[in-house]
């Protein structure tokens, strides 16, 4: 549309026409009328949009101008509104690096969106990376500690799975919770069913506890989709792999902590219900026995911790990583890496960082590895395993050279579950250590795979009381007190004492370890109370913990909801605010998994 | 002979063992421990025992015991029993230096504190060499009955002109298959790790961890590298 609007500046602008007018003084010439055009600026009080105002009157004093005080009449004509900007106007924008970054952003989301494959069954592989209480707080910290880390101001800073075209929220509470556990919402995202909270792949009509309850309320899973459809299949995890967020893809249980026999009610082991590691081992034979005429090959790769659950209460069969007298728990003399040995002896079972290291990926089939009795190391931890224990990420990147070995793709799920736990010790800094660490392993599966054909989805279970809180200046240490903008102290609270910007909304509160990178570390002490004098405090060491307001001995999850964020084949499912069962759906429509797995059990 | 002592005392409870005829690396031993406050005339006393193995050490109160394990990286990994629930909760190893000094668990005077005191007398030979140690420090001092050959504290009193406490021992035994098979019972008890606290508030006995929190200790008899009495042994580290 032409631009109606041609001057910026108020120019006044005299067009003096000559006009015959009567004189009635020869000697002084005629009396001339005089017009005159003044343009109107832009924001001018008569018109907003500019325009133009014109004036005329007698020249009676003859002096050739048009006074103030000649003008008989005023007329003033308005440019129509404005419908774009010129270069100029823009260029306090365009010149600017934040708009030139969210110009480059909108032009690649636009690309994004395009080339999307949107049709169901595109995806070859699905990757569901879960960071367990991987809250938006702790995503927006750990963003903020891995930019500082690099030697950045730390907010402008992105995660690896932030980049990520799509994203969206989901709402993570239990059928029968406000504030959800690991179980009810890994169940939701393995299966599509929310379902209750401490129960593993089962919905909400069990009775948490009660065996009898489970026959006839068991759900699928993405993974035993998968399995079903002739993919490779792959579990890891930095928590026991048979915690509930592991356990959520291959078992199913009425009680999440019936992890092994001898953690079970004498009347469930005898009514018939199986422990979590064994159907761990038996995964195959189970997924088996549900359906007649299924011939599957079972989970290749299952990398974590949680040795004791799989190896007899004997001391005989302590590992040499062993930290416990006696390593195993198991109360009927089973060793299930015995068992998974013998029913997979091409397969390798690897205990520690050398054989772990030692697996060529290439040439292996079936990889099993436990590397610790219980939860694996925080990653900022790991230097203190005794045997040597592999990183987050680089389980990640063993797991899909193993997996994609499968013309058929994979499914394979990677949860960073000691998140949750450095957050229930009340230690920010090893709950985004991990979190950074879980965005270096999500990196890995991105450089591992295509967006062609692989749909990873990043996102959490739940949330954690764990907030970013007080004014601090752009790039204060995260971990650190605030520090105002424009001062170089730290601010002071009612109570005249300094205050960290991350804390918790309770449990353990303030503990000063130093040096300590284990996070459970702070358990040994009781709970703190009221405020701490932080003056002299270092609160960026590792071993720092965090005020807390309402004392308990743990801290708690949190019921807002968490991000969701996706990339591949189906992600641009992933958008708006949504029950966290959607994404067994995203994923499901993504890889085709219940009509792969139909069509496999028609044949 | 002092520094004999001390490097017997550094080796293994098994060396140690070698100048008494008893296995002393198992023991089961009986303490009372007596606190005088001088400001509001209060006096408490307690009593614990001290169960061990080689690599196991316990300290058993009346509802609640206090188990360390040494691992073979020589960390400590601490777990907590209740002996009323038959429960358990696992704390992990601690890496922090000073929580690593087993001779102070495993005979409730590091080797370090040893080290720091004074020798006065000697008596008796073999299991029952008894030495007495002074150690000074301003207004407190420490005064140390060594069952040298043991390990064992026979009496240790600590005073001040405000405070004093004294931890006597009042019966000791040395029953390998007893003491083994107070450990495995202690072993069959459930345990929890304490990371798996915050997510198990279904659980009657965990969510009253979780609310109630930490079990506090009473009196310990325990003290630390420096000679210092430990209120608790959980306290903070500036």
């Amino acid at each position: 549309m032409a631009m109606t609007m041609k001057k910026l500046n108020l120019i006044s602008l005299a067009v003096v026409v000559a006009l015959a007018g009567c004189s009635d003084d020869d000697d002084k010439g005629p009396i001339e009328t005089i017009t005159v055009e003044n343009t109107l600026a832009v924001g001018s009080e008569q018109c907003v949009n500019g325009g133009t105002e014109t004036v005329s009157g007698e020249d009676t004093n003859r002096n050739g101008e048009l006074d103030s005080a000649e003008i008989t009449e005023t007329t003033v004509a308005c440019n129509d509104p404005a419908t774009s900007l010129t270069a100029q106007q823009l260029a306090p924008l365009t010149s600017n690096d934040w708009f030139k970054a969210a110009k480059v952003k909108m032009a690649a989301s636009e690309d994004s969106i395009a080339a999307v494959a949107k049709e169901s069954g595109k995806a070859k592989n699905v990757i569901l990376f879960v960071g367990d209480g991987m809250g938006i707080s702790t995503v927006t910290a750990a963003r903020i500690m891995a930019g500082q880390l690099e030697g950045k101001l730390g907010e402008e800073h992105q995660l690896s799975f932030e980049a990520m075209p799509f994203s969206g929220f989901a709402k993570t509470y239990n059928v029968d919770a406000q504030t959800p556990d690991s179980a009810g919402t890994m169940t939701a995202m393995a299966s599509g069913v929310k379902t209750d909270a401490g129960v593993i792949g089962v919905d909400e009509d069990i009775e948490r506890g009660n065996c009898a309850t489970v026959a006839g309320n068991e759900l699928v899973t993405a993974t035993e989709l998968a399995e079903i459809a002739g993919k490779s299949t792959g579990i890891v995890s930095t928590a026991r792999i048979t915690h509930a967020t592991p356990a959520a893809t291959y078992a199913k249980s009425a009680d999440r902590n019936w992890e092994d026999v001898s953690d079970m009610p004498e009347a469930a082991v005898a009514a018939g219900c199986e422990d979590i590691a064994s159907q761990l081992v038996n995964f195959e034979a189970n997924l088996e026995a549900r359906y007649a005429g299924l011939d599957v090959d079972g989970l290749e790769v299952v990398l974590g911790g949680g040795r004791r659950h799989f190896l007899p209460k004997d001391a005989a069969f302590n590992s040499a990583d062993a930290v416990s007298s006696v390593e195993g728990d198991r109360t009927d003399g089973r060793d299930l890496t015995a068992e998974w040995k013998a029913k997979y002896p091409a397969g390798q079972y690897v205990m520690d960082q050398a054989s772990f290291n030692a697996v060529n990926a290439d040439t292996t089939e079936r990889l099993f590895g436990l590397f610790n009795e219980s939860h694996m190391q925080y990653e900022a931890d790991r230097a203190n395993d005794i045997a040597g224990e592999p990183s987050l990420s680089e389980m990640t990147a063993k797991a899909i050279d193993v997996l994609d070995n499968n013309d058929k793709g994979f499914f394979l799920t990677v949860e960073a579950g000691r998140i949750d736990h450095a957050h229930h010790a009340g230690n920010a800094y090893n709950a985004l250590s991990d979190t950074v660490e879980l965005s270096k392993a999500v990196q890995v599966a991105l450089d591992k795979t295509s967006i062609e054909d692989t749909l990873i989805i990043v996102t959490a279970d739940h949330s954690h009381v764990f907030t970013i809180a007080g004014y601090p200046k752009r790039g204060n240490p995260i971990l650190g007190k605030v520090v105002p903008v424009g001062s170089d102290e730290p601010s002071l609270a009612a109570d005249n004492m300094p205050y960290t910007t991350v804390g918790y909304t309770n449990g353990g509160g303030f503990r000063d370890l130093g040096d300590e990178t284990d996070a459970d570390a702070g358990y040994n002490f009781a709970p703190v109370t009221g405020r701490v004098d932080l003056t002299d405090v270092d609160t960026t060491t590792p071993g720092f913990h965090q005020e807390a307001v309402v004392p308990l001995s743990s801290e708690t999850h949190a019921a807002e909801d968490v991000g969701v964020y996706a990339v591949g084949p189906g992600a641009h499912l992933v958008t708006g605010t949504n029950e966290q069962s959607l994404i067994f759906h995203v994923m499901d429509y993504a890889a085709d998994l219940v009509k792969q797995a139909d069509a496999k059990l028609a044949q | 002979m002092k520094a004999a002592i001390l490097i017997a005392s550094l080796l293994s409870p098994l060396a140690v063992a070698g100048q008494c005829d008893t296995n002393t690396g198992y023991a089961k031993a009986n303490y009372t421990v007596t606190t005088d406050a001088v400001a509001n005339k209060q006096h408490t006393e307690n009593a614990f025992t001290l169960w061990r193995t080689p690599h196991q050490v316990a300290k058993q109160n009346p509802q609640f015991i206090e188990l360390w394990q040494q691992l073979r990286n020589q960390q400590m990994r601490p777990i907590r029993y209740f002996q009323h629930a038959q429960r358990g909760i696992e704390y992990q190893p601690s890496e922090v230096q000073g929580e690593q000094d087993w001779s102070a668990k495993y005979q409730l005077v590091s080797n370090a504190l040893l080290e720091k005191m004074t020798l006065k007398n000697s008596a008796g030979e073999g299991c029952e060499l008894t030495e007495h140690y002074q150690y000074q420090q301003a207004e407190t001092k420490i005064e140390l009955t060594w069952l040298a050959n043991q390990q064992l504290v026979k009496e240790m009193r600590i005073s001040s002109p405000s405070y004093s406490r004294t931890v006597a021992l009042t019966m000791v035994e040395h029953n390998k298959d007893a003491v083994t098979a107070q450990f495995a019972k202690w072993d069959n008890f459930q345990t929890t790790d304490y990371a798996d606290i915050g997510d198990n508030e279904s659980d009657p006995f965990l969510a009253k961890m979780i609310n109630l929190g930490f079990v506090e200790h009473g009196a310990t008899g325990f003290y630390d590298a420096q000679g210092n009495q430990l209120q608790s042994e959980h306290q903070h580290h500036h």
